[in-house]
């Protein structure tokens, strides 16, 4: 009877302490979530007071921003140019990045440690750093106020990225590899049949990182695209209607484009995230 | 179904580590091999150097008719099977068998048919939809082993297959894995660190240790006749009993001394015969090793023994069929810890012994071992090195076991009363002493033959087995030493010459023919340069410097050429030297030459003085890099 009671109350500990868990959890992402919520609720709104306003939910439900936002602005041409940028470079980076990693967890040659530092430590540096020579590069070859240049800086330093992956594949036993070389397979046969099956969930941070980071990009692109307004992405553009003069008028047509612009991040994230949990590798060695 | 050959195998890390040293071998068609060796011996780098997985730092590993240094494992013809099993994880158990095949573009109706196959042998067809993480870790090996055996490889490597598996499943899988050899036909090498498998399956084993290869046997043979110290304790359950002591040879007789006990015995020189002399001063110590069977504390073996020793027994394993009983030959000593006194027998469970009693054991000495207790070389080797016979020089003649003959130039020496050492290489069968074939074995590749030359016991080996009962010897004199009052009066020859040399490349100038005209044309040559010397080389030879050194290195490295006295000739061109004296022995003439503030010897019938030219056979030197002492050719 003892034992009995005895365990229940640490059953019941154990219930208290999730719960206590629980409700933490739903306050921190009730925190998080508000800028969003506001931000939706903002996009409805109809009448127009600008930033400035002292009440939360709109007085006026609307659809009118949404319908400016593709009508009136150039904001559809802004999304194509961004879409299009983010794609590319989402392919571009993803094929060097996974290259990249292979390469380097698995070949041995010399300077492969010094390599490794050199591209950690030149990753520490922001981007912005290099911006003016860049853009005298890509003026001297005519690739300003281009997309095909913007596309080119932003996969340019792709490879920096193998850091994460190539922990990723490290993982992966290498007797499989072995094992493969000598069934006949050669080492790029061995990356694309056994190795890329097996780092799908590695494969989906690499596409999401490598997607959102130039879907949001905004000063490079600002400062490549200079002022030529067919040519700019989503950040650049929206970031035009949030100065002091356009503020008022645009201030909720900004926040049915932000709700707009952050659709593909979610649906991509949605569709890839079953993905992420699976884990692959199970089964393959010894357990 | 290949041979497998491997030739001065070398594995130098980077950082200078060498993994596997010298590893020479050759494995012949349908044999089962096995490498065995406690971990970091260097077994499992030396099978990854066969598959292909690990670069060979130096030396020639053939596969068939075919040398694969540089061969792709894909295109070596092999098929290994791993210690974690390495198979597909997103693949079927039928794709992971069939993925090799597909890679080779087979047709599918044979690709299906041989996977099936392969299941059956296996008897993992109800499996074959299942991914690996579904299976159980017997059924994955089952599974690694088919997609091995699907290849129909020339040579199977199996690496430490069945360490991940639990004691019964093993014991199965091992006989599993001895049927398949038996029914695929071809050549399995296998490496584990358990004596056990290596004993139970291989047709021959490779002991391994700190990268050097301690013995290649027969399971039988280094059970019977361990090499060393480490073999005979690596093989054999209870471990073989070791015991410090001295040997102390008079008459007929050897008194055998065990340190730090009062134990001592005498038995009859006969059993002993082949025991190095120069342990058998009763001052210089030896490790005595017995196996636990050849310990008897039967009534009727003590009886019969005059090898009988006390033992105070410690404590016993009841094992059901027999019994381990653990004691020590030190009445002081407890029995528990490896000590030089400690003593394991396996007894039948004749009579019940207690703990703290003493008893009598009675010792197999026909089974004893000897081991040096530095070098823990065997001193009882099965073929023994050395006769050692005493000897006497008086004016100029040599006499020895009742006969007497006449010292060739060579070798004369003063009179003199010593120890003569023949080497068992040096009788030769067409002398003209008659000695009687006591007995002729082979043993590990070569035949051994007492003799007995008028009531002395000699050794000889031989290429060809000795049937006649007695036969005519007599001996080879560069190979003699003569030893008197610890000085060595007469040395023998050395067996190979060394030459400092550089691998060198030579660019010149020639007329050659191109498009019918005679024009001068660059040609590089590469050769080893010993002196003033150059020696161009083949372009194998040059391939195989280049691979164990690097292009870089290989003209930096200090090299060495050796070179047998019979592989030299005194010609017109090549490297310098100074002739000293020219060595009668008799039937041949050797020069000894100085090159440098070396001595060289070359096989000559003219008597020369003054300079002369040496021209080495390129075919039948060795090239040694003496900064690590690597062989490369």
């Amino acid at each position: 009877m003892g034992v009995k009671k005895k365990y229940r109350s640490k059953k019941g500990a154990e219930r208290a302490c999730l719960a206590l868990i629980y409700i933490v959890l739903g306050v921190i992402s009730l925190i998080w979530l508000i800028p969003f919520l506001l931000l939706i609720v903002q996009s409805f709104r109809g009448e127009s007071s600008g930033m400035s306003m002292n009440y939360v939910f709109p007085e006026q439900w609307t659809f009118d921003n949404y319908i400016r936002l593709f009508t009136e602005t150039k904001f559809l041409r802004w999304y194509g140019n961004t879409l299009l940028v983010s794609v590319v470079v989402t392919i571009i980076q993803t094929v060097i990045v996974l290259m990249t990693s292979y390469a380097l967890s698995r070949l041995r040659f010399k300077l492969r440690k010094p390599l490794m530092n050199l591209m950690l430590i030149l990753g520490m540096f922001p981007g912005f750093l290099s911006m003016t020579a860049v853009y005298f590069i890509l003026k001297e070859i005519n690739l300003t106020q281009n997309l095909v240049g913007l596309m080119l800086v932003y996969s340019a330093s792709s490879a920096m990225q193998y850091y994460i992956c190539k922990g990723f594949f490290d993982t992966i036993p290498k007797s499989l590899d072995e094992a493969a070389r000598i069934d006949g397979a050669s080492r790029h046969t061995v990356f694309v049949k056994i190795i890329l099956p097996l780092a799908k969930p590695i494969i989906i941070y690499t596409v999401l990182s490598a997607f959102i980071a130039p879907w949001g990009e905004y000063m490079f692109s600002s400062f490549i695209m200079l002022g030529d307004s067919d040519h700019f992405t989503v950040a650049v553009g929206m970031k035009m209607w949030l100065e002091k003069e356009s503020v008022n008028e645009y201030f909720t047509v900004f926040c049915a484009a932000a709700v707009v612009v952050s659709i593909p991040i979610t649906a991509l994230f949605i569709w890839l995230q079953r993905y992420y949990v699976e884990g692959i590798t199970g089964g393959s060695v010894k357990g | 179904m290949a041979d497998v050959s491997l030739k001065h195998v070398y594995k130098v890390y980077p950082n200078g580590t060498k993994a596997v040293n010298d590893f020479n071998m050759e494995i012949r068609d349908k044999e089962f091999i096995v490498f065995v060796g406690p971990s970091g011996c260097g077994k499992s780098t030396t099978l990854r150097m066969i598959a292909g997985l690990e670069d060979i730092s130096a030396g020639e590993l053939k596969i068939g008719e075919l040398i694969v240094n540089d061969m792709e494992p894909k295109d070596r013809d092999i098929a290994m099977v791993f210690q974690n099993y390495a198979l597909y994880p997103h693949m079927t158990v039928y794709e992971n068998i069939a993925f090799g095949l597909r890679l080779r573009k087979l047709p599918k109706d044979d690709i299906h048919k041989k996977v099936v196959e392969a299941a059956e042998i296996l008897g993992i067809t109800d499996y074959l939809d299942k991914k690996p993480k579904e299976m159980s870790g017997g059924q994955r090996q089952r599974v690694a082993l088919g997609r091995a055996i699907v290849r129909e490889p020339k040579v199977m490597l199996l690496d430490e297959p069945l360490s991940n598996l639990d004691a019964k499943l093993r014991t199965q899988m091992r006989a599993e894995i001895s049927k398949l050899h038996t029914k695929l036909q071809t050549t399995f090498i296998y490496v584990t660190h358990d004596q056990v498998e290596a004993m139970t399956m291989g047709t021959r084993i490779v002991v391994m240790k700190d990268g050097f290869v301690q013995q290649i046997d027969t399971p039988k043979n280094l059970y019977s006749y361990p090499a060393n110290k480490f073999v005979a304790g690596f093989i054999g359950t209870p471990q073989m009993n070791f015991f410090e002591g001295t040997l102390l040879k008079t008459g007929d007789s050897v008194a055998i001394k065990f340190d730090n006990s009062d134990a001592e015995i005498t038995v009859p020189y006969s059993l002993l015969y082949k025991a190095k002399p120069a342990y058998l001063d009763g001052k210089k110590k030896v490790i005595i090793g017995l196996r636990a069977e050849d310990i008897s504390l039967a009534k009727e073996n003590i009886k019969n023994s005059k090898a009988v020793i006390k033992v105070k027994i410690s404590h016993k394993e009841e094992l059901g069929s027999e019994t381990i009983i653990y004691g020590d030959i030190n009445m002081e000593g407890d029995g528990y810890g490896e000590s030089p006194t400690r003593v394991i027998i396996k007894d039948g469970g004749e009579r019940d012994f207690s703990a703290g009693e003493t008893v009598e054991a009675a010792l197999n000495i026909e089974h004893i071992h000897l081991f040096d207790k530095d070098t823990e070389q065997s001193v009882l080797p099965r073929v023994p090195e050395f006769n050692d016979v005493e000897c006497e020089v008086k004016d100029g003649k040599l006499s020895f076991c009742g006969v007497e003959l006449e010292l060739p130039q060579a070798v004369k020496c003063e009179d003199l009363k010593g120890e003569l050492l023949i080497p068992t290489d040096a009788i030769l069968f067409d002398g003209k002493w008659k000695a009687d074939v006591v007995s002729c074995e082979n043993a590990g590749g070569v035949n051994l033959s007492a003799l007995r030359l008028n009531g002395n016991r000699l050794y000889a080996v031989s290429t060809e087995a000795v049937e006649s009962k007695s036969v005519k010897i007599g001996i080879d004199f560069k190979k003699i030493t003569v030893v008197s009052e610890g000085e060595e009066k007469i040395s023998p020859m050395p067996q190979t010459n060394g030459f400092p040399c550089k691998f060198v490349k030579k660019k010149t100038r020639e007329l050659a023919e191109v498009n019918g005209k005679m024009k001068k044309k660059k040609i590089v040559r590469f050769g080893f340069e010993i002196g003033d010397a150059f020696f161009e080389t083949t372009d194998e030879t040059s391939q195989k410097i280049f691979a164990a050194l690097g292009i870089k290195k290989s003209f930096t490295a200090a090299l060495r050429m050796e070179c047998g006295a019979d592989n030299l000739s005194v010609s017109e061109v090549g490297i310098a030297a100074e002739a000293v004296r020219t060595l009668d022995y008799g039937t041949e003439k050797y020069l000894a030459c100085a090159v440098g503030d070396n001595t060289v010897y070359v096989k000559t019938d003219k008597e020369y003085s003054g300079s002369i030219c040496l021209l080495p056979d390129l075919a039948q030197v060795g090239i040694v890099e003496t900064e690590r002492e690597i062989k490369i050719i």
